[in-house]
């Protein structure tokens, strides 16, 4: 017995000192995991007995490709735009232009702000009597109605931009400013305008950047919920509907809304692994 | 006028109260190797850097082959230009770094596969066209950058320090490289540089820049045999300085007061009884003598205080008159040890008048 405390005390230390850690993964993350697997797969409202049906229901569903489909719609569409939006800024940003700090700080405010806290503001300025419109009728000719944005696609991929951008816009920030600026001089003194040198030098070199920013701006969008729960009238993606399956039908169906969670699950990591597959392959210059 | 390439007309820049060019002019000929030689922060940067396009100068003009440039944007001067830092495209390969230029020019594939491979065969790296900069050593990778400068034959090369960032002993071996393709392809060159040796080596003319002014320009054997400030002297090569004054002027030579012993030199124009001068001494213009050997003019008793062994030459530290030292190197022939005492003397000594104060 004493021998073996000998050989083997710093290995039973070190599974002491992991126990919180494992006690807490298990309770909080693994133990919830495996019973919404579980979940899925029991006929609805029952404790025993195995079935697909709540699969096959959601995905046979038109309704339920819809959903699937608008949620790929919501995220690649706010992801394309954040790209967009932060590659420029990032260019500005760089140039240590005069309050470019405040500038910064700026740029983060969107994931400090709760996204709840953020949508509501979003619903007040863009509604049909918010300061948008308000201006718009106000100062814009031609312009006779409010301009619906809230509760329409274009809206919650607008609000989406907001809330997720900062993820590629931060990325694409840093690795611009890793750059060596003597290589785009290099560039000019070759005879390449600053378009050119943007184009041949420096996008290639901070497209790994730019990738790596978009994917988390993807999952972030991708897991979107309170933004969509409030803000998006009928526009219900995969996180909205798990919720929906548990809210509103009296007894709640536990079981339909575990299997739309683990679709969403699997949709996000077969998503990250081809994405992982795509920058290891050609993605990545260095 | 027509064989000039490069010239600076009165160029400032000022970067608050710093002036890094004041009223810089230079002119550079066709087919030179001009360095801009000094200290950091003397100003040789800034003035590169005007010639590229990357600063506007404050005032002033800049001309390159008669054209007023100095409003052209750095895309549309023509020049190539070798970087410190190298400044490789790092996702291209060597091929089409060399090519970028011809790239961008529109240049069809075939003559742009022509012209790198031309261009890399003068700097000898043939057979690295599709290696990446970061598979090159240092010194393959600045020779793509002076590859890539050339491809294109522009009218002027700019290196900017292109040697500091090597070891020792290929800056050495670069360096001949560097001057062997210039002269070569006879293209006019700057050359940016804080180290001296490569400055002698390299150049056709050096310009030595102090604070932003010019101090000298000259060829390597003017600036060093001699130099017109103090400055100059002691940024190139060693030198040694004593202060002394015009006891008497007889004729071309002058006697002056040093230490309390009297030396003759050649006279300068200006002066006369009571102006103090500077005297300058390489520490390899002095002779050794025994103290038994005949004296004579400028020839004074001093002693060893320091002995240096430098394997081809020994560095003596030697104190003489009173309370004057010097610094002398001499072959390693003939030795003196510590606290021996020796016989100095003096075949040539350059002396400037000093302002009084």
């Amino acid at each position: 017995m004493i021998g073996f405390w000998r050989t083997h005390s710093s290995t039973l230390i070190t599974l002491f000192l992991l126990l919180p850690a494992l006690a807490g993964f298990f309770g909080l993350f693994f133990y919830p995991m495996l019973l919404t697997v579980i979940l899925s797969f029991r006929p609805e409202g029952q404790a025993v007995g195995w079935t697909l049906e709540n699969y096959t229901r959601f995905l046979a569903d038109p309704d339920g490709r819809w959903v699937i489909l608008l949620t790929f719609i919501l995220s690649l569409g706010s992801t394309a735009l954040s790209v967009l939006l932060s590659v420029p800024l990032a260019l500005i940003l760089r140039e240590k232009v005069r309050g470019h700090r405040f500038y910064r700080l700026m740029v983060l405010v969107p994931l400090v702000v709760p996204g709840l806290i953020g949508a509501l503001g979003l619903l007040l300025f863009w509604g049909t009597r918010g300061w948008f419109n308000l201006f718009l009728l106000q100062f814009v000719p031609f312009v006779q109605r409010p301009v619906a944005v809230n509760y329409t696609m274009h809206g919650l991929i607008m609000f989406y931009v907001w809330l997720y951008f900062p993820y590629t816009c931060i990325t694409t920030l840093s690795s611009l400013e890793s750059l060596d600026r003597s290589i785009e001089e290099a560039g000019e003194v070759s005879g390449a305008t600053r378009w050119q040198v943007l184009r041949h030098i420096v996008l290639p070199l901070i497209t790994p950047g730019i990738l790596a920013g978009s994917v988390l701006t993807f999952m972030a969008a991708f897991g979107a919920f309170s933004v969509p729960l409030i803000a998006g009238g009928n526009y219900r993606p995969l996180a909205v509907e798990v919720y929906k399956q548990i809210s509103v039908p009296i007894p709640a169906r536990w079981s339909a809304a575990g299997a739309i969670a683990i679709v969403m699950g699997a949709l996000q990591v077969i998503f990250l692994s081809l994405y992982m597959r795509f920058v290891r392959r050609g993605g990545s210059p260095q | 006028m027509t064989d000039v390439m490069i010239e600076f007309r009165d160029v400032c820049k000022r970067y608050g109260t710093l002036v890094a060019n004041d009223h810089l002019s230079l002119a550079i000929r066709k087919g030179e190797l001009m360095t801009l030689l000094g200290p950091s922060g003397c100003g040789k940067t800034t003035a590169l850097r005007c010639l590229t396009g990357y600063i506007r100068p404050d005032e002033g003009r800049i001309f390159i082959d008669g054209q007023d440039i100095t409003g052209v944007p750095t895309h549309q001067r023509e020049l190539g230009m070798v970087f410190q830092n190298f400044a490789l495209f790092p996702h291209m390969t060597v091929q089409d770094n060399v090519g970028f230029p011809l790239m961008i020019r529109n240049l069809s594939k075939a003559e742009r596969a022509q012209r790198v491979a031309q261009a890399l065969r003068l700097v000898r790296l043939e057979d690295y066209e599709s290696h990446y900069p970061r598979q090159l050593s240092g010194g393959q990778q600045q020779r793509v950058g002076l590859a890539r400068a050339l491809v294109y034959r522009p009218k002027v090369l700019l290196l900017d320090e292109p040697l500091s960032n090597l070891d020792a002993k290929l800056r050495e071996e670069m360096r001949f490289e560097i001057k062997e393709v210039v002269t070569r392809l006879g293209i006019t060159a700057v050359y940016v540089t804080h180290d001296q040796a490569e400055a002698l080596a390299l150049s056709d003319r050096v310009a030595i820049m102090n604070r932003g002014r010019l101090e000298q320009v000259g060829t390597p054997e003017e600036i060093y045999e001699h130099p017109q400030s103090r400055f100059v002297a002691e940024f190139i090569g060693l030198s040694n300085f004593l202060e002394g004054y015009v006891q008497a002027v007889d004729g071309d030579t002058m006697v002056v007061s040093v230490g309390g012993l009297q030396m003759r030199i050649p006279a300068l124009a200006e002066a006369g009884p009571g102006q103090r001068v500077l005297l300058f001494l390489r520490p390899n213009e002095v002779e050794l003598l025994r103290p038994d050997d005949p004296g004579g003019a400028n020839v004074f008793d001093a002693r060893v205080e320091k002995v240096t062994y430098l394997g081809d030459t020994l560095d003596y530290r030697l104190t003489f008159g009173q309370g004057l030292t010097l610094r002398v190197q001499s072959d390693a022939q003939r030795r003196f040890g510590q606290g021996a005492p020796v016989r100095l003397r003096f075949p040539r000594v350059r002396s400037w008048a000093m302002t009084s104060g």
